[in-house]
């Protein structure tokens, strides 16, 4: 008799339990950042956010914890242009814009609009162009809104399969769409994408799923199955783990990127193109690990 | 002998024993108390940074964006210890004499007080009410700027209306200049107010300063609870206090004194000056210490309110005070005004639709100049009052009056006679502007910078050709979609053009021509502002040589076109050129600026850096 009401119970408590999906916590991202310069004359230094040509920033408002990363376009240098000025400006500017709070969270591409045009508001003439990829979780809503315009990207993976990714957005080859701000007079000569030409997309997020944000320089040289090893390896939500899974990441990459017998995926899709190359391709990489967690503040 | 001395002795060293137990009494008694006051609570001090920007009367940035604009102000420093020119500072639009000199700036007013110095001022809000003990400002380029800070006792954040708003002055000074343009924390010793406050009002006067003034950040400490008075000095009472009476101005009835009733009738020798020198020297007072004399005799009464001396009449000094009451008093001797400053004035309900009517409709008849910047208690029927009430209305200055729905500009194309005419950061919308331009063909000067609403300016640009061929100045500063197209047709038009602001505006490309057409064309060329109009070159500086040898102010900021060669050129041809920026322009780097400074030793030439 007891037993039979016991069980009732239980039986109860899972259907309630179960119908009532809702999750009334917020989330949030924990985030760590590792990244390699290519160019080694200048040794491995870390300016900031800035690896190289390659830029990232990390934010939290209220509502909202944003990443974002962006790969400057190494061809400006030939005219005399510094292309990391650029991205990294670029990159400041959606953090600054994220602290402030003059973003939607459910619109990235609104983030590099505006930060766009805030380029143009400075009173030094900054020129070049840059990838962008910027991601949002909205920590109430439980939705990861993302905006990517380039060659850049995300991965996000969940019980060590790949969920989600983003699509590159190339014009040919080794031509990304990009942002830029070309000097007057080069504007037609110059490739100029708007920030509405982006990629965008939103879906749900559940605690415990790993998002991977990063610029080419990784993808490039990792395949999936690579990456999602080392992100086995991850155990625990903290802060530090999630920095040495970063940091094991961005290293490996950097390694094969000099590994001249290495089958690499750009090596492989440029021989899917005709082009017989084989080896790393060495660029500027930039990696962003974050966890989803529950927020604390 | 001996004994006395002896006696002596003894008695002083028992008194110095008695003073010596009674200070260790007293020191006890001393502990024993401050043990006791150590148990009450000390009052902790608070420190906040701005909460938000509510109100300010101009800035160099754009709106709607973060760069250079005040919204800057708010929050934690940004940029703060390093000096710069940075985008996340607030930035005012001016700066020095150079926009004083020029044909557009208004005739200063008479009877400005000693002390008024402000130019522009920003309100700010912060979270917590507190008795501020500092006030600290951290100004990161050229600093100097900031003449008066004051403290307000409504609470911006609270939903009930405003009632009995007092303003108090905190710390006011001359405006300075600072040696370098290197960043500095200013902090000024500051009065105690009877009152907790979380409203600050910083106004700023930049005339002094080489380049714009910019501010990162402001702190706000104080006490919660009322500060002891003892802990404390008592403030000094100031002569000049006495005009921070409430009364003055409102108490201005003119009723006599009781020696009405004396016998004596004369004053004395004063009766025997003629009664315009005595006009004369009333002229030299300042407005309440005219009120003030008005209430001293019969016949300094009847001087006092004459309307001759009200025929200029500045109300902005005393901004904080002005109410509904006051004008009321003043309408009476206002008969004759023709210059009228009310800007500032009026927030926070001090001045309402009903108390500026009756004013304008007492005093309109012979208004020539209407200053209302930042009156935010303008409405579309007080613009309706004013082209009703006043026929010869010449100058209108309406600058930040951004609360002024878009539909109140209609009423201005009624005052034909119209030859300046300010809306900066005005709402204004391109039908009532067209509908001016149609109707005010008298107009010299015109101000339509940062008017974000108008949609297209080259049609704007084609009526004042059209209509105002008279026009000397026009501000077009951060136009966004002015063309070449527009901009060939404004000068065709407007040949006498003295003054043209085009900063900031992105849609004008050299390549078309415009700017030597624009050089060609305008040969009385006074000021031409290309501020961060990326695509000026070389071709350009070298016809404004050639063609206009009146040019005093050219700022091409941020072009990387324009070399060394054609800026000497130009400097050779127009010897009136005083102010010349090149801020960011990377061919012209320090060594080029000392070289142009020294032979060249008239003009300022402007080079702004990042750090």
């Amino acid at each position: 008799m007891l037993s039979v009401l016991s069980y009732g119970r239980l039986v109860a408590r899972a259907v309630i339990g179960g119908l009532s999906q809702t999750d009334s916590r917020d989330y949030s991202l924990v985030t760590a950042s590792c990244g390699f310069g290519k160019d080694f004359r200048k040794g491995i230094r870390k300016k900031g956010m800035c690896y190289g040509d390659d830029a990232c920033f990390i934010a939290r408002h209220r509502s909202a914890d944003v990443l974002g990363v962006a790969d400057g376009v190494g061809g400006w240098r030939d005219y005399g242009v510094d292309p990391s000025q650029f991205s990294g400006t670029l990159m400041k500017t959606c953090e600054r814009l994220v602290k402030e709070g003059r973003f939607v969270p459910s619109s990235p591409v609104g983030v590099l609009t505006t930060s766009y045009y805030e380029l143009l508001q400075n009173k030094v003439p900054l020129l070049g162009s840059s990838t962008a990829c910027i991601v949002i979780l909205d920590r109430q809503s439980h939705r990861l809104h993302t905006a990517n315009l380039g060659d850049s990207g995300f991965l996000v993976v969940r019980e060590g399969e790949v969920v989600h990714r983003s699509d590159e957005q190339q014009h040919y080859f080794n031509t990304p769409f990009q942002l830029s701000i070309a000097p007057p007079g080069a504007e037609g000569a110059v490739l100029s994408d708007s920030p509405d030409a982006a990629d965008s997309s939103t879906f749900d997020v559940q605690l415990g799923d790993i998002i991977l944000t990063a610029t080419d320089g990784l993808f490039d040289n990792m395949p999936d199955y690579m990456i999602l090893q080392e992100l086995k390896k991850l155990k625990n939500t903290n802060y530090e783990s999630i920095q040495q899974t970063a940091r094991s990441i961005a290293e490996q990459a950097h390694v094969l990127a000099y590994d001249p017998n290495y089958m690499s995926p750009f090596a492989q899709f440029a021989c899917d193109n005709g082009l017989n190359v084989r080896g790393g391709k060495p660029d500027d990489i930039t990696v962003l690990l974050s966890i989803v967690a529950e927020y604390t503040d | 002998m001996l004994t006395i001395l002896s006696m002596f002795y003894y008695i002083c060293l028992r008194r110095r024993s008695r003073s010596g137990t009674r200070g260790e009494a007293l020191t006890s008694r001393r502990a024993v108390e401050s043990g006791q006051r150590a148990v009450l609570p000390v009052s902790v001090e608070v420190e906040q940074y701005a909460k938000e920007v509510l109100d300010f009367s101009s800035h160099y940035g754009s709106e709607n964006s973060m760069s250079y604009t005040m919204w800057n102000l708010a929050g934690v420093p940004n940029v703060y210890p390093s000096s710069g020119d940075f985008t996340q500072t607030a930035v005012f639009r001016s700066y020095g004499r150079w926009w004083e000199q020029c044909a557009s700036a208004p005739q200063a007013f008479r009877r400005t007080p000693k002390g008024f110095y402000s130019q522009d001022y920003i309100e700010l809000g912060f979270e917590e009410p507190v008795y501020p003990t500092a006030v600290e400002v951290l100004e990161t380029y050229y600093p100097g700027a900031i003449v008066q800070i004051l403290a307000c006792s409504h609470n911006p954040f609270s939903q009930n209306p405003p009632t009995d708003v007092r303003w108090e002055v905190l710390w006011a000074g001359d405006p300075t200049k600072v040696l370098t343009p290197q960043a500095r924390q200013f902090s000024p010793n500051i009065k105690h107010i009877s009152f907790p406050t979380n409203l600050l009002r910083l106004e700023v006067n930049s005339s002094l300063l080489d380049y714009y003034t910019e501010l990162d950040a402001v702190i706000l400490r104080g006490v919660k609870e009322r500060p002891m008075l003892a802990l404390y000095k008592m403030p000094i009472i100031d002569i000049s206090d006495l005009s921070d009476s409430e009364e003055e101005l409102s108490d201005v009835g003119g009723h006599l004194r009781a020696d009405g009733k004396h016998h004596r009738t004369g004053n004395g020798y004063f009766d025997k000056l003629p009664y315009e020198l005595i006009q004369l020297i009333l002229s030299h007072l300042t407005l309440p210490d005219l009120c003030h004399l008005a209430q001293t005799c019969k016949l300094l009464h009847q001087h006092c309110c004459d309307p001759l001396q009200y025929t200029q009449l500045s109300l902005q000094p005393y901004w904080a005070r002005l109410s509904d009451a006051s004008l009321g008093h003043l309408q009476s001797r206002c008969t004759l005004l023709q210059r009228l400053n009310l800007s500032w004035t009026g927030s926070r309900g001090a001045l309402t639709l009903s108390g500026f009517s009756g004013f304008m409709k007492a005093c309109g008849l012979s208004l020539v100049c209407l200053e209302l910047s930042c009156c935010h208690f303008l409405n579309e029927a007080c613009l309706e009052v004013i082209s009703q009430t006043c026929p010869v209305l010449q100058e209108l200055n309406l600058s930040s009056c951004d609360r002024l729905h878009p539909q109140a500009f209609i009423h201005i194309s009624k005052l034909s006679r119209l030859r300046r005419l300010v809306l900066y950061r005005t709402k204004i919308e391109q039908t009532a502007i067209l509908s001016i331009l149609t109707f005010c063909v008298e107009l010299r000067h015109l101000n339509l910078g940062s008017c974000v609403r108008i949609e297209d300016y080259d049609v704007v640009a084609s009526m004042l050709a059209a209509r105002c061929r008279l026009l000397c100045s026009l501000d077009l500063w951060r136009c966004r979609n002015l063309t070449d197209r527009g901009l060939a047709e404004l000068v065709s038009g407007c040949r006498m053009l003295e003054e043209l602001d085009l900063g900031w505006c992105p849609t004008l490309q050299s390549s078309t021509g415009c700017f030597q057409h624009l050089a060609r064309s305008l040969p009385r060329l006074q000021k031409l502002f290309l501020t961060a109009n990326r695509t000026v070159c070389d071709s350009d500086i070298e016809e404004l040589a050639a063609n206009c040898p009146s040019l005093q102010h050219l700022d091409i900021l941020g072009t990387r076109l324009v070399s060394a060669a054609s800026l000497k050129k130009l400097l050779q041809s127009c010897p009136q050129i005083r102010l010349l920026d090149v801020s960011f322009c990377s061919q012209v780097d320090t060594r080029v600026v000392q070289e142009l400074s020294g032979l060249f030793p008239n003009v300022a030439i402007k080079k702004s850096f990042t750090q």
